[in-house]
């Protein structure tokens, strides 16, 4: 009987200090900055949350872990939600850090392209990885590239071997990283050619939402001001970010935190305030999802996201 | 009988408890596809899986081939070699153990993309199970026929290849056994970095989400690699039947 209760008692006290698990898509990077900078400054605990943050690498399968309650929060694209919900998953946006998609291609700087259809026009070789529906889009409304595609690999390995291949990026990470290895490159923002689905967005399961309202608010509110205080000085959380990412040195995260301010802050957040979503930017992106036959239906606006 | 009709049997429980607890909604619907689903698309995308097939075969037939010549010449030549066994086996013994996943995006770097990197990679991972049981099987031979052999003063060749080669039929053959079903994980793995077949499928219905399309792709993959092995086996069939003093005794 002793030994029933005493479990009882540990399983009550191990369960409301429980660990909030936020799982991130790939690895610790400026990208995911602010989660890091709640951390450090503890405003998790500040809003009573034991908050742990799980790195992720390639193909880690943040939605899929939201959805099957392996983690409570996750990060994703409002493009992998839109897929997600088709395929059954019951998760939602919660708070959209990127504002403008960081998606890019990359390519030698002697290249006088800016726009996305003259990178879509030239011969050679473009990496992607397969499948991403912004390629997908892309190839339905700009037209098919006429470079051999091939995989990407992730990194700069690629560029790094053959200068002439275009690969995409992230505008925050990749080109960086080639500058400092001596690359001359330039970049090109997918959004630029109309797709430009909120990234780095914050997903949870709508179930756990409807349950857990004042702890999702709480949350919600803790990574808002970890993004805050990021943004402001980003230096504490990159030196922890380097720690567990030792191939992001400190100029690198630096640099990135620089360059990713403007896809951050918009004059839409400088009313409607960090993280925020529209009706209007879900309905398009829904609507992109469709055009690429990935989805046959889309729903309202507001089942994409929790508000 | 049992031997044929127990597979199938444990095949439609496992493939009915399967779609049984899909519809009842046991598992979820973004976690695993329904046997049912599965058969759908392997019909519905037939023109993007079965092409895919055929790139994933033939690049894995490639390395197969290429790494069975290979693997039985290095097997042949360390055993005939003393000094080159002491120096290379050790190595070949380690060099098994690397993941081929690891090295696959070297492989891009030194083959380009594409077919010549599949190939490498279905190579690479089938190459040392070969020469491993090439080596066994070379030692197998019995010293009595080794003394005929020498009693009738028969040449190097001869006894490779009269006494040596046949009587290792068996080991290669298992050797090939199982290297034929690592050909079709190297290719794939070889795919997922150098494009085209199952492998590229694979990556891209995952990115999607299109988990029909990944386990259909997948059951390709595993029907591939079971035809492999039961080539493999009609050959050992055919050919020990009828060569072989071991295997008639069996």
């Amino acid at each position: 009987m002793k030994m029933f209760v005493a479990l009882a008692v540990f399983l009550t006290v191990n369960s409301a200090f429980a660990s909030t698990r936020l799982v991130l898509n790939w690895k610790p990077e400026a990208e995911f900055g602010g989660f890091y900078a709640a951390l450090l400054s503890g405003a998790y605990e500040k809003e009573g949350l034991k908050v742990e943050i799980l790195p992720g690498g390639v193909g880690t399968p943040a939605v899929q872990m939201v959805a099957s309650g392996q983690a409570e929060y996750g990060i994703s694209s409002a493009d992998e939600v839109v897929l997600s919900q088709d395929r059954g998953a019951d998760v939602v946006g919660l708070y959209a850090v990127y504002q403008t998609n960081p998606h890019g291609f990359m390519f030698s700087a002697e290249k006088k392209w800016t726009k996305v259809s003259e990178v879509l026009e030239a011969p050679g070789l473009l990496a992607v990885q397969k499948g991403l529906p912004y390629f997908l889009f892309l190839e339905k409304t700009v037209g098919k590239a006429r470079a051999k595609v091939v995989p990407y690999l992730g990194g700069i390995s690629q560029i790094a071997e053959n200068p002439q291949l275009v690969q995409q990026c992230f505008v925050t990470s990749e080109p960086i990283l080639a500058e400092k290895k001596g690359l001359k490159v330039k970049t090109v923002l997918v959004a630029e050619a109309g797709f430009n689905p909120y990234t780095t967005l914050v997903v949870v399961r709508r179930s756990f939402a409807e349950k857990n309202k004042e702890k999702v608010a709480a949350f919600k509110r803790a990574i808002d001001s970890g993004w805050k205080q990021y943004l402001a000085n980003p230096e504490e959380a990159n030196r922890r970010m380097h720690v567990l990412n030792p191939s992001m040195d400190m100029e690198t995260l630096s640099k990135s935190a620089e360059i990713q301010k403007t896809l951050i802050e918009t004059p839409e957040t400088k009313t409607a305030g960090m993280g925020s979503m529209t009706d209007a930017r879900w309905a398009t992106i829904a609507s992109q999802i469709q055009t690429t036959g990935l989805v046959k239906k889309v729903k309202p606006s507001a089942e994409y996201q929790w508000k | 009988m049992a031997a044929y009709s127990l597979p199938f049997v444990a095949l439609v429980f496992f493939l009915g408890g399967w779609e049984i607890a899909y519809d009842l909604g046991w598992v979820s619907p973004y976690l695993v596809a329904a046997p049912s689903q599965v058969a759908v698309s392997l019909v519905r995308d037939r023109a993007e899986l079965w092409p895919a097939f055929v790139a994933t075969s033939l690049c894995a037939i490639a390395g197969f081939v290429l790494s069975a010549c290979s693997g039985v010449f290095v097997a042949v030549a360390l055993y005939s070699f003393q000094w080159a066994r002491f120096a290379f086996y050790p190595y070949a013994v380690v060099l098994q153990t690397v993941p081929i996943v690891a090295i696959a995006p070297l492989l891009v770097i030194w083959f380009g993309f594409g077919a010549p990197t599949v190939i490498a990679s279905a190579a690479l991972a089938c190459l040392f199970p070969i020469i491993m049981s090439t080596l066994n099987g070379l030692g197998a031979t019995g010293p009595e026929l080794k003394d005929l052999f020498r009693l009738y003063r028969s040449s190097k060749k001869d006894r490779l290849f009269k006494l040596l080669l046949p009587m290792a039929l068996p080991e290669i053959l298992t050797g090939l056994r199982i290297a034929s079903g690592l050909a079709v994980i190297g290719a794939i793995v070889g795919e997922f970095v150098g494009g085209g077949g199952l492998g590229s499928v694979v990556d891209a219905a995952r990115t999607q989400q299109r988990l029909d399309v990944v386990f259909a792709a997948v059951f390709l993959a595993s029907t591939l690699g079971g035809l492999s092995v039961l080539g493999i086996d009609l050959v050992n069939w055919v050919v020990l039947r009828r060569w072989n003093p071991r295997v008639q005794k069996e």
